[in-house]
């Protein structure tokens, strides 16, 4: 008897010592809470039997909270769905970079961080959608022609508050500069059918009630409000079409942000990570995303879900967008001071 | 010699405990309260106006539906007998079971265009997030104003119609003036919801402070502006409610209890119909219109049930909200004991700073105590603290003992003050120790209060949500947290189960609370 619990407890020292100190896991830190992750995750854990953790939480306070641990931190990886934070965490110091060819090849080359510190895994744009009835697509062109006194009273837009905003906002400053940018905001503000609140799928029930016609929206929420189950829901969604703004000849495209991937700088289960950035940035997995949440690919060979692909081909603004964590707070000011509350 | 039991007196635990509990809060406001940068004076120079103006608006709207919705029910429930009238009391408790974000959730979809009417006014608006507030939060002051109306009943009212007062004036000039201090502290809870208020104000896209705070913290990236705020709508409420304490101590009424419990009047049939629909519109409006519309959700989207987590996250946030609550109670009596036990004025200071806890906004409390956990780690390079399941559980309930210590104190100390000093001084007559007074005393003729605090607190830890969304541990989901994720990613329907459940717990909590209080008496009628 004695032996026989030697012989195991030998047996377990050694198991343990070959252990190169990674658990068979990967802990996320995610601001997405879409259940199409939840998905990827088990699909991943299928194939591997490397088994996936997640915390939710927004993404500034999970940054906090990453910053706060320091090198005890448990997280390997951190997703969120804006470029701009992934930017903050890297000037942070919170993130090391990523080297695999085989991400690289996976993902587009123009979604790809210059810094080499995130990897997207699907993008989307801030569009134009606007009311079948009250308004024709030749009337709509770009995002500044919205500070145009013809759409007084018939603009919706969630609040300055929200992430999505404050990207496009960012964009903008990036591309126009200071003086540009708050004539616009302020024009725009003149314009709104009401004070900016709900989210963006309220925006859109907004204009089939008829108390607005044109919202600012990102692209997938449109695919889920045609895909629901609840005809009220579909009836909302077909009453508005979609549009691409900044598309002419001259113009710099739409704007877009990415759900992107980052390693955090102590990352306990690095190999393993890399493992699951792989496998979703992989045709397999990105199918799965472009069909549940109806997000753009970041993967070139995927194609679009049928819903998305039916609104046609947009040119996108090739802004680096490290620039929209470069530019936040500029962008926050903007708000605040033309009062879009 | 040496005496250790002079230094380590009661005094000086009570005082030490405290600090040990409070220290977090005390270490994050005194670190950055006295640095006025930029980012502060950005938020004095263009925001600080707005948020105080909607703050106060949205307190205002709610405080008044509240006082309406709480206070005319729970006079013709106290004075009147009419059918129904025990089952419409029992109800009146209910909404108390549904957290203010799903109370808002619900009725935001009811009220959009693609709800069950169609509706295509915008109704986000601030006043109507006031109402919805009120409807979550009127329990509040109906039990305060309940308990207060049938302690001293129709005896007041008998001797102001006999001088010549109408029902309404006596109500008016004798009852409320009574009831004040009670009504007061009931308000005082509604207000401190409102302000921290954080789910429903952003959906609405109301400004208040709340939004401030988590605007400077997370979009700015200024942590020490968040601080700030947060520190200074501190100071606003501890002014608020050392005004209060300074205005009920002065007008403090003594009155005598009704000797015999409090007969009912019968209603003239003239006032039926004007009594049962007061009583019964906050019931449909905040308990059965947002119950039937989780229940008619649930069968529309049976299929996706996930029963397994189901049962799952049941399991987690009962576990977590029983622990926590467990952990109040003993020190709730810990304090207010040793309060009783002596007059030194340290206790009373004690007491009154835990009462602010309940103040600080949850975020706060989670913030400060990463913040004040990371210091100690990185001060002791040994030690690992975060990072493991087991310290963020601890933390995790650290926070909620911060924030709902108030919640278990408050009807602990009302049974307290009302038990007479005599017993104290008659059990040390007879040579009782402090241990053997607790025992003997203040346990039996308190068991209710405790009861009472445990199943009140246990309550608010299964709504609580932004402490448990910061602080959770990996893979440690709770009812209230689900909730939210869903909410938030626009899936109210599936959300539903999950607010389904943390109703029904907490209605049956609060059913078997009032049951149990009934039976003993408690309220007298």
């Amino acid at each position: 008897m004695k032996n026989y619990l030697i012989s195991i407890l030998s047996v377990l020292c050694i198991v343990y010592s070959c252990d190169t100190n990674e658990s068979n896991e990967i802990n996320i830190y995610s601001q997405r809470h879409y259940e199409v992750d939840k998905k990827q995750y088990e699909n991943f854990e299928q194939k591997t039997g490397i088994k996936v953790n997640v915390i939710k939480a927004n993404a500034d306070e999970l940054l906090e909270r990453l910053k706060n641990e320091g090198a005890n931190s448990p997280a390997d990886l951190f997703v969120t769905v804006d470029a701009g934070k992934l930017q903050k965490g890297a000037e942070m110091g919170l993130f090391q970079k990523i080297n695999s060819d085989e991400i690289n090849n996976n993902v587009s080359k123009e979604l790809i961080d210059k810094n080499g510190y995130w990897i997207p895994i699907t993008y989307r744009a801030r569009i134009l959608v606007y009311s079948n009835d009250r308004v024709m697509a030749s009337e709509l062109s770009t995002y500044e022609d919205l500070a145009d006194e013809k759409w007084k009273g018939r603009i919706l837009v969630r609040s300055s508050s929200n992430a999505y905003n404050q990207a496009l906002m960012s964009s903008l400053y990036a591309n126009l500069g200071q003086e540009t940018v708050e004539k616009w905001s302020s024009g725009i503000v003149n314009n709104f059918a009401r004070d900016p609140k709900g989210n963006d799928r309220d925006q859109v029930k907004a204009i089939a009630a008829g108390q607005g016609d044109i919202a600012i929206v990102n692209s997938y929420y449109i695919g889920l409000l045609l895909s629901s189950e609840k005809q009220q829901e579909v009836d909302a969604g077909n009453s508005v079409s979609v549009f691409f703004p900044n598309q002419g000849e001259n113009e710099r495209g739409s704007h877009i942000n990415i759900s992107g991937f980052a390693m955090t700088k102590n990352a306990p289960n690095k190999q393993n990570s890399i493992k699951l950035l792989e496998y979703l940035t992989s045709v397999e997995a990105q199918e799965t995303y472009v069909n549940n949440s109806y997000e753009y690919p970041a993967n070139p060979l995927v194609m679009p879900s049928e819903i998305v692909q039916s609104w046609g081909e947009f040119k996108i603004d090739e802004l680096d967008l490290n620039k929209l964590g470069t530019y936040r707070n500029e962008a926050i000011k903007v708000f605040d001071k033309t009062g879009w509350k | 010699m040496f005496n250790f039991r002079h230094i380590f007196n009661r005094e000086s635990l009570v005082v030490c405990v405290f600090l040990i509990l409070f220290f977090p809060i005390i270490f994050l406001i005194s670190s950055t309260f006295f640095n006025y940068n930029d980012s502060l004076a950005y938020i004095f120079e263009n925001l600080i106006f707005d948020y105080s103006v909607n703050t106060l608006y949205l307190v205002i709207i709610t405080s008044l539906f509240s006082l309406v919705f709480g206070i005319i029910p729970a006079w013709y429930i106290s004075n009147y007998r009419f059918k129904g009238r025990k089952l419409i009391d029992l109800a009146l408790y209910l909404p108390l079971s549904i957290p203010t974000y799903i109370m808002a959730f619900t009725y935001s979809e009811i009220l959009s265009f693609t709800g069950p009417f169609r509706i295509k006014a915008d109704l986000l608006q601030i006043e109507i997030l006031g109402i919805i507030l009120a409807f979550s939060l009127y329990p509040y002051i109906y039990s305060v104003s309940r308990i207060s109306f049938s302690l001293f009943g129709s005896k007041y009212i008998d001797i102001s119609k006999n001088l010549g007062l109408s029902g309404f004036k006596a109500f008016y000039k004798v009852v409320l003036p009574l009831s004040r201090p009670a009504i007061f502290s009931g308000l005082f809870l509604v207000i401190m919801e409102v302000l921290n208020e954080y789910g429903a104000v952003k959906y609405f896209g109301v400004n208040t402070y709340t939004i401030g705070i988590f605007r400077s913290w997370n979009s700015m990236n200024d942590t020490e502006a968040a601080i700030q705020l947060s520190s200074i709508l501190l100071f606003i409420v501890m002014f608020l409610f050392f005004i209060e304490r300074f205005f009920i101590q002065n007008k403090r009424y003594s009155f005598t209890e009704n000797s015999k419990i409090s007969l009912l009047s019968n209603i003239s049939s003239k006032r039926v119909v004007w009594v049962y629909l007061s009583c019964l519109i906050p019931i449909l409006l905040a308990f059965i219109i947002p119950v039937l519309f989780n229940l008619y959700n649930i069968f529309d989207n049976v299929d996706r049930i996930e029963l397994k987590r189901l049962l799952h996250l049941t399991f987690n946030s009962v576990t977590v909200s029983l622990i926590s609550s467990f952990l109040i109670l003993i020190l709730a009596i810990f304090f207010l004991f040793s309060e009783k036990l002596s007059k030194s004025r340290i206790y009373y200071y004690v007491n009154q700073f835990i009462s602010l806890g309940y103040s600080i906004p949850g975020a706060v409390v989670a913030l400060a105590l990463i913040v004040f956990i990371n210091s100690i780690d990185q001060s002791i390079s040994s030690v690992n603290l975060l990072g493991t399941f087991l310290v963020y559980f601890f933390i995790l309930i650290y926070a909620y003992l911060i924030r709902f210590l108030a919640v278990g104190k408050s009807p602990i100390k009302s049974s307290f003050d009302k038990q007479p000093e005599t017993y104290d001084l008659s059990a040390k007559t007879l040579g009782l120790n402090n241990f053997k007074l607790f025992e003997k005393i203040y346990l039996p003729i308190n068991k209710y209060s405790f009861f009472a605090a445990l199943i009140l607190v246990f309550i608010d830890i299964m709504k609580e949500l932004p402490i448990t969304l910061i602080l959770r541990p990996f893979n440690f989901d709770t009812l209230a947290t689900q909730t939210y994720e869903f909410a938030v990613e626009e899936m109210i329907p599936i959300s539903s189960i999950y607010s389904f459940v943390i109703i029904s717990i907490c209605s049956i909590l609060l059913i078997i609370l009032k049951n149990y209080l009934d039976k003993n008496n408690v309220f007298r009628s």
